[in-house]
């Protein structure tokens, strides 16, 4: 038993927290779509969960799940988990995916569209008969409103497909999960920046930061996310040992990472006031990252309704 | 990072589970009443008999030198059969943590076999009228006496001291706030007792009156003027690890599974949903406390951010209860469910109010200015 993470989890998340300070500035949230995945693929990071005879590392969810908060605390755009984490249970052997030059998309069962889906190029559909893999140039893209600037969703309609084994379970709960983790770091960062804000902007002629009420906002957040994250890295570890309470421990996950990143993105408004409520501040990017990842993958609701049913319908075991 | 047991943590929960399964007593009486009092000693005498009482101690005071996963374990267990709520607590997880650190060779061997048996039953002498979650604010005072010193003043709200034979608590030798106070380790024979009935109408509460009352200098712990410092020790193991283990609240929120369940109730969806909410916080509660335990077997110091399980064990303890009252009704007196709802009441407010943990949160961990 040691439940923390090992130096070599940690210094990856720490090596993929500096490339993406160095390369995915909030400003590049503005003007790219994809800032700092050329250096992420260089660092090996589309390779990380996939076997060694796909040229990857073969490591386990957990040991990505510290890297995979740095890219929710940096806000990173694109198909990051769709690309890095759910592919390789779906199309491991792609050529070049290791390497980051393929970008993939995915619609899952409890997934209503495509994220990112125009970036891609390939799209694993699932449907009534299975897994299918739809190459960019067969698929007709229609654009979704969303609340997430830098999370575009598609409607995906194709007449050509490609038949893939396998099924959508092992990718669809990675996929989960690695989303919680988005969210913690998500979470962590609009905790951070609003401590950040509070201690530099007065009012009545004190730092808001002084204030018991504002105080108190923000320590509940940081509550919630110091208590959803042991939930997210029980999970992934639940995913690697395929833990017969997997379903369950991934859903509660998924729950609540997303309670704590919107309540901590709703405090985060608060605590700006209406600066916050502004598109011109970089905040705005975050907020929304918290609201498109807490629906992505099934809903906050959706998980809640499942942890409730393998609850009350008897499943009290516990991992470990 | 795992989470798998070793064949000795595993073979030692098998242990504790099996002796709990046959001697585990049924409900006992309150221990607040002096027959309660007394079947909860000797249920303590009897735990030690099997060397269970305090399973992390070193084994000269009566423990085991268990880590604290296996601490964890034991308590997981020991909760989940049922096992009647420890009426030695305040000794052996806040006095005795500092005892270790801070005490003589001398103290803990005077002290700490005879609290591992249940032969001495301390009480925690923090809170004053007017120094609550203020601790700094307290004025009961020692004043020097040959061989010893004189003990002053006026101490409250003090848990178990209706019947506990010794107290420990903070008195001021010199000073204001935190400076130059002195903590000793007392008995309570010469002090004046007025016990305090609690919501339950029975006295788990008492307040001391202190009139000169005489103490050698061999009741004081850690240097003269040093006591805010090893209190601070105290309180942040009672914040943290120490006090609420995770497995109190993982038996809790079983049972509160199960009762919702069982209730006609649970077919309300929005009653299940909170229910099913509860149980995954307390799996949340300790998978961190695995995380903190880590941290404390690694030489780290936990701190402030002990702060943070206070305010998120004492409000999930509160919110499992008030579900069970609501899924019980009127029958809920007929449980020791309302037994376990008024003590539940108590959590957001001892070892410093809910309010003050979340100022030590936004100040020491957030670094929000004062």
């Amino acid at each position: 038993m040691n439940f923390a993470f090992t130096d070599e989890q940690l210094a990856l998340a720490a090596t993929v927290r500096d490339v993406l300070r160095a390369h995915c500035p909030p400003a590049a949230l503005r003007s790219e779509r994809r800032p700092g995945w050329e250096q992420l693929a260089a660092l090996g990071f589309f390779g990380l969960l996939l076997p060694p005879e796909s040229d990857g590392l073969g490591l386990g969810l957990a040991d990505v799940v510290p890297a995979l908060e740095e890219t929710g605390r940096a806000c990173l755009p694109g198909p990051v988990v769709e690309t890095a984490v759910a592919a390789p249970y779906l199309v491991a052997g792609a050529p070049k995916l290791a390497s980051g030059t393929v970008c993939v998309s995915v619609l899952l069962p409890g997934q209503v569209y495509a994220p990112d889906a125009d970036l891609a190029n390939v799209i694993v559909v699932a449907g009534a008969d299975g897994l299918r893999l739809v190459a960019r140039e067969s698929a007709r893209l229609t654009p979704r409103p969303g609340a997430d600037p830098c999370r575009p969703l598609f409607e995906v309609a194709f007449e050509e497909s490609e038949r893939l084994g396998g099924s959508a379970g092992p990718a669809l709960r990675r996929a989960t999960v690695a989303t919680a983790a988005q969210l913690i770091g998500v979470a962590r960062e609009l905790l951070a920046v609003s401590v950040a804000y509070a201690k530099v902007r007065t009012q009545f002629g004190a730092a808001i930061g002084s204030f018991q009420a504002v105080k108190h906002q923000l320590a509940d957040v940081a509550v919630a996310v110091e208590f959803a994250a042991p939930l997210v890295y029980r999970a992934a570890l639940a995913v690697d040992g395929d833990a017969a309470t997997v379903e369950r421990d991934v859903s509660a996950a998924k729950a609540a990472a997303g309670e704590a990143a919107t309540l901590a993105a709703r405090v985060a408004l608060q605590v700006h006031g209406a600066i916050g409520y502004t598109e011109e501040l970089d905040l705005r990017f975050w907020i929304a990252r918290a609201w498109s990842l807490s629906a992505a993958y099934g809903t906050t609701a959706a998980h809640r309704e499942r942890v409730r049913a393998a609850v009350l319908g008897g499943d009290v075991r516990r991992y470990p | 990072m795992d989470l798998d047991f070793s064949p000795a943590e595993r073979e030692f929960r098998a242990e504790v589970r099996d002796w709990l399964s046959t001697h585990a007593p049924g409900p006992l009486p309150s221990m607040d009443t002096p027959e309660g009092f007394a079947a909860h000693r000797a249920w303590e005498a009897r735990l030690a008999g099997a060397r269970l009482s305090v399973v992390s101690w070193p084994e000269e005071y009566g423990g085991r030198g268990a880590s604290l996963i296996d601490w964890l374990i034991f308590e997981e267990e020991y909760w989940a059969a049922g096992a009647p709520a420890r009426v030695t607590q305040n000794g052996i997880f806040l006095l005795a943590p500092c005892l270790m650190r801070f005490g003589t060779p001398e103290q803990r061997e005077r002290w700490l076999p005879r609290m591992a048996r249940g032969d001495d039953v301390w009480a925690q002498a923090w809170s004053e009228p007017e120094a609550g979650s203020d601790l700094a604010a307290l004025i009961s005072r020692a004043e020097p006496a040959p061989g010893g010193w004189r003990l002053y003043g006026h101490k409250t709200w003090s848990s178990r001291a209706a019947y506990a034979s010794h107290g420990f608590g903070l008195f001021r030798t010199s000073g204001t706030r935190h400076k130059g106070l002195t903590y000793f380790m007392f008995p309570m024979d010469d002090v004046a007792v007025r016990p305090i009935a609690q919501l339950d109408g029975l006295p788990g509460f008492a307040e001391l009156h202190f009139d000169g009352v005489f103490v050698d200098d061999s009741t004081v712990l850690g240097e003269v003027g040093e006591g805010w410092r090893i209190a601070m020790a105290t309180t942040s193991s009672e914040r943290g690890l120490t006090l609420r283990s995770p497995g109190r609240f993982l038996a809790t929120a079983d049972r509160l599974v199960t009762l919702a369940r069982r209730s006609s109730a649970a077919g309300a969806p929005a009653l299940a949903d909170r229910a099913a909410r509860c149980w995954t916080e307390a799996e949340a509660y300790r998978l961190h406390t695995f995380g903190t335990a880590r941290k404390i077997m690694a030489g780290e110091e936990v701190g402030a951010a002990a702060s943070m399980g206070k305010v998120f064990w004492s409000e999930l303890d509160l919110r499992m209860h008030t579900l069970a009252m609501e899924l019980l009704g009127e029958r809920a007196g007929e449980t020791p469910w309302l037994d376990g709802f008024l003590f539940s009441l108590a959590g957001p407010i001892y070892a410093g109010t809910n309010e003050i943990q979340r100022n030590i949160i936004a100040e020491r961990v957030l670094g929000l200015p004062r």
